[in-house]
């Protein structure tokens, strides 16, 4: 809920160094590439692109196995699943380990998107992510090498409630490490509601309650007859 | 008599003799003290001593900066004085537009680079006159399918999550505070944010749908046509004049304000579902001016870091004050499914605001004691501070201050006449009422009783508890300077403030005058005496009916058989 003690340690002194930087002399006004809470940013008309990495290899990758190019597209309109409001069209991307991935985000929304990866190398990838932010109707390429080891990722958009209401879904490099909960079309929700009418709702648990104490009821009887000690 | 007939009478007797002496019928206990006198003295049962407290820091520590008055691209930043203080890179991108600024001023900001763009100065006086606001929908303390805990976190006192639907401005990047936190950024809060025009401006403002619900923009009490320029409708309300945005959709709402004055701003779908939830902001007209570079939006309302020229003409300071409340049934309810069409539901046609009670009471977007770390008006002897008002709760609001009286010179955005105004302590506010409001710190027993640490608040007095705990709510106070440490924490004589900063006192688990009466307010220990004669007394009826229940069985079984 709170930020762990060595927050204000991360976070206080670059913050402050870049704000003193900011206040003294405007270095940063003409940078494309701005350091943003130490992240690698790259900021178009389009949208941005957070730890772009077209050539910067992971450890344990000696070359680029393979250049996958994806077009994920994103929207209201892709939402096809029952209860789902906002979708990729790809919720699932599968590539083999040490390729380089380029992601095309096409936002086919009136409103922002973004396709976002977690768990990433940290001396690679700042906070250990990937992040493309597409405008409305916009269109923004990003580019990443994931790293050798076979592992499932989780991708999602970060505007509130995105994720939660469909925009879920996985990275899978190699093999993967498994599947992720929740994704739309392709795994089961971990928590979902019970979708029995009210009155049925309301019966069954009235039910087993009814059903538990005639149980308790039998079983008391049951074990004074046991132990009846005049009989 | 046979074995079983004597224990059950053993039994019985025991059971009677455990039966707490201070239950029997009165007339029995008068009698009994006749027979046996009076029992020797039995304490009541101890104290409880108290609990350690897990208060959270009552002032955080300014990591940023952001206090001191800063000129940031040119715009001068006012100091704000309170513990925690606005983004100024935030408010100077405000007041230049996010089209004007610095790259460096943007990237601090977090402003996406289309949140506020400035056009044309079409008056030639200095300023410019065609302003695009872009907000979007944020759900705070949202529902989630994989954990249980609120999603985008909110607390608008400790320990205290309601679910909230709020307008955002564009801020680009992740909801959340940073990629290990589940507390949302900075920026994403209540209220929506108060938006400054100018008054004859060119306002666009675009509503992006980034929330799953459908919603529009009312422009509540501001100048605006019914249609906009291309014919489409332009005052947010489905039933009259357009349909409602759809989720992933945008739309353009349209004015050119003619009149200056307070105003409001909501969502007009499912009004009374959809306000509540926190969709509602101030929506402030200046008069023109030359030269008058406005800050466009101010995040949480508050003070005003960058204000107006007619504001720095005539006060010191100008604070917006937003008033909220929120009734706890509703507020969870996002919570209770993550499926769309279930929250549906449950929002709209289970809930029912006609038996709603309202639970909490916020002041630009907090309750007490978080308002002591930012929602303080604080000036100095001699002072002159305008208050705009607005009261978004569905309850009414009789707003006091302690040691002045103010004087109210707008009601809904329209100036009083002169002669009609005077200093008050109390003034009602219906819902959805504004009031611009004056304080003069002129120590003169009428406008101020002097320098000190003088409490404001609604006397409606459900309004200055947090779901019945008080003090909570929308308590606030005006400070003096000279009673405001470095820190910006008030120098406050009274007590301590550890319990109000800890979740388990709103939490109704702290006795609330523990600290400076111990033994005389705490809670009570259990009474084991009593509770022990309970237990034999029940315990030993139960075997008195067994025994009595297995004698009757072998009779009747004896009987069966013979």
């Amino acid at each position: 809920m709170y930020s762990p003690w060595y927050a204000s340690v991360f976070f206080k002194l670059p913050v402050q160094i870049f704000i003193g930087l900011l206040v003294c002399g405007n270095v940063f006004a003409q940078v494309q590439h701005m350091n943003h809470q130490g992240m690698n940013m790259k900021v178009t008309a389009s949208g941005f692109v957070m730890n772009n990495n077209v050539d910067n290899l992971p450890a344990g990758c000696s070359e680029i196995s393979e250049d996958v190019e994806l077009r994920v597209r994103a929207g209201h309109k892709f939402a096809v699943e029952p209860g789902q409001v906002f979708a990729m069209d790809k919720p699932v991307v599968r590539v083999p380990g040490c390729s380089r991935l380029t992601v095309v985000f096409e936002n086919t929304d009136g409103i922002r998107h973004q396709w976002m990866v977690h768990g990433l190398p940290k001396y690679l990838y700042q906070g250990g992510m990937f992040h493309i932010e597409s405008n409305a109707n916009r269109t923004v390429r990003g580019t990443f090498i994931v790293p050798p080891e076979d592992k499932s990722y989780l991708v999602h958009c970060d505007m509130t409630q995105h994720m939660e209401k469909g925009m879920r879904g996985m990275l899978v490099v190699g093999d993967g490490s498994g599947r992720i909960w929740s994704i739309p079309g392709e795994t089961d929700y971990f928590y979902r509601a019970s979708y029995l009418p009210k009155h049925i709702d309301l019966g069954l648990g009235l039910g087993l309650v009814v059903l538990c104490l005639l149980g308790a009821v039998y079983f008391v009887l049951k074990l004074f007859r046991w132990k009846n000690p005049i009989t | 008599m046979s074995r079983s007939s004597w224990l059950v009478v053993i039994f019985l007797t025991i059971s009677l003799i455990s039966f707490p002496p201070h239950w029997y019928p009165y007339s029995l206990r008068v009698t009994l003290t006749d027979w046996i006198g009076v029992p020797e003295y039995r304490a009541l049962p101890v104290s409880i001593p108290p609990a350690p407290l897990d208060a959270e820091k009552f002032c955080p520590e300014d990591l940023h900066l952001w206090r001191q008055k800063l000129i940031i691209d040119g715009v001068e930043v006012r100091a704000e004085t309170t513990c925690v203080a606005d983004n100024p890179y935030l408010v100077a991108a405000a007041v230049k537009g996010t089209n004007n600024v610095s790259h460096g001023t943007l990237q601090a900001s977090g402003f996406t680079n289309d949140a506020i763009t400035k056009g044309e100065d079409l008056d030639g006086d200095g300023d410019p006159d065609e302003i695009h606001i872009r907000l979007e929908v944020v759900e705070l303390n949202g529902g989630s399918n994989v954990v249980t805990s609120p999603a985008t976190q909110y607390s608008i006192a400790p320990g205290i999550f309601p679910s909230l639907w709020v307008f955002a401005p564009k801020l680009g990047g992740m909801a959340v505070e940073n990629f290990e936190s589940q507390k949302a950024r900075l920026g994403l809060r209540l209220p929506a944010p108060a938006i400054r025009v100018e008054q004859g401006d060119r306002v666009i403002i675009t509503l992006e749908n980034t929330h799953y619900m459908p919603h529009t923009l009312h422009l509540h009490g501001a100048d605006h046509q019914f249609l906009d320029s291309t014919g489409e409708g332009n005052d947010g309300v489905p039933i009259t004049s357009e349909k409602p945005v759809l989720p992933g959709f945008s739309r353009s709402y349209e004015l050119t304000p003619r009149q200056s004055g307070t105003m409001f701003y909501h969502c007009h779908v499912q009004t009374h579902v959809h306000a509540m939830m926190g969709l509602q902001g101030l929506f402030i007209v200046e008069p023109n001016k030359p030269n008058n570079w406005l800050q466009t939006l101010n995040l949480g309302a508050g003070l005003v870091r960058a204000p107006s020229v007619a504001s720095k003409e005539q006060y010191d300071h100008e604070y917006d004050i937003h008033y909220q409340d929120l009734d706890s049934d509703l507020v969870r309810r996002v919570r209770d499914s993550n499926d769309p069409r279930l929250i549906t539901k449950s929002m709209h046609r289970d809930y029912d605001i006609t038996d709603a009670t309202a639970d909490y009471f916020l002041l630009n977007g907090r309750s007490f004691p978080y308002t002591f770390r930012e929602s303080l008006v604080v000036g100095e002897d001699g002072d002159r501070i305008k208050l705009r008002v607005v009261n978004g709760g569905m309850k009414a609001i009789a707003l006091h201050t302690h040691g002045h009286k103010f004087t109210v010179t707008h009601r809904d955005g329209v100036a009083i006449p002169k002669p009609l105004r005077h200093p008050q302590d109390v003034v009602a506010l219906a819902t959805s009422q504004r009031v611009d409001v004056v304080i003069e710190m002129k120590n003169d027993g009428l406008h101020s009783y002097g320098p000190g640490i003088w409490p404001f608040h609604d006397h409606q007095y459900q309004g200055i508890t947090t779901d019945g705990i008080g003090p909570g709510g929308n308590i606030s106070a005006i400070v003096y300077e000279q009673y405001l440490g470095e820190d910006g924490w008030p120098k406050t004589n009274g007590v301590a403030f550890d319990r109000y900063f800890s979740a388990a006192f709103y939490r109704k688990e702290i006795p609330v005058w523990e600290t400076y009466g111990a033994n005389f307010f705490s809670d009570t220990a259990v009474d084991g005496w009593l509770l022990g004669r309970i237990l034999i007394c029940l315990v030993s009826f139960l075997f008195a009916l067994i025994f009595f229940s297995a004698k009757v069985r072998s009779r009747f079984k004896k009987n069966r058989f013979e």
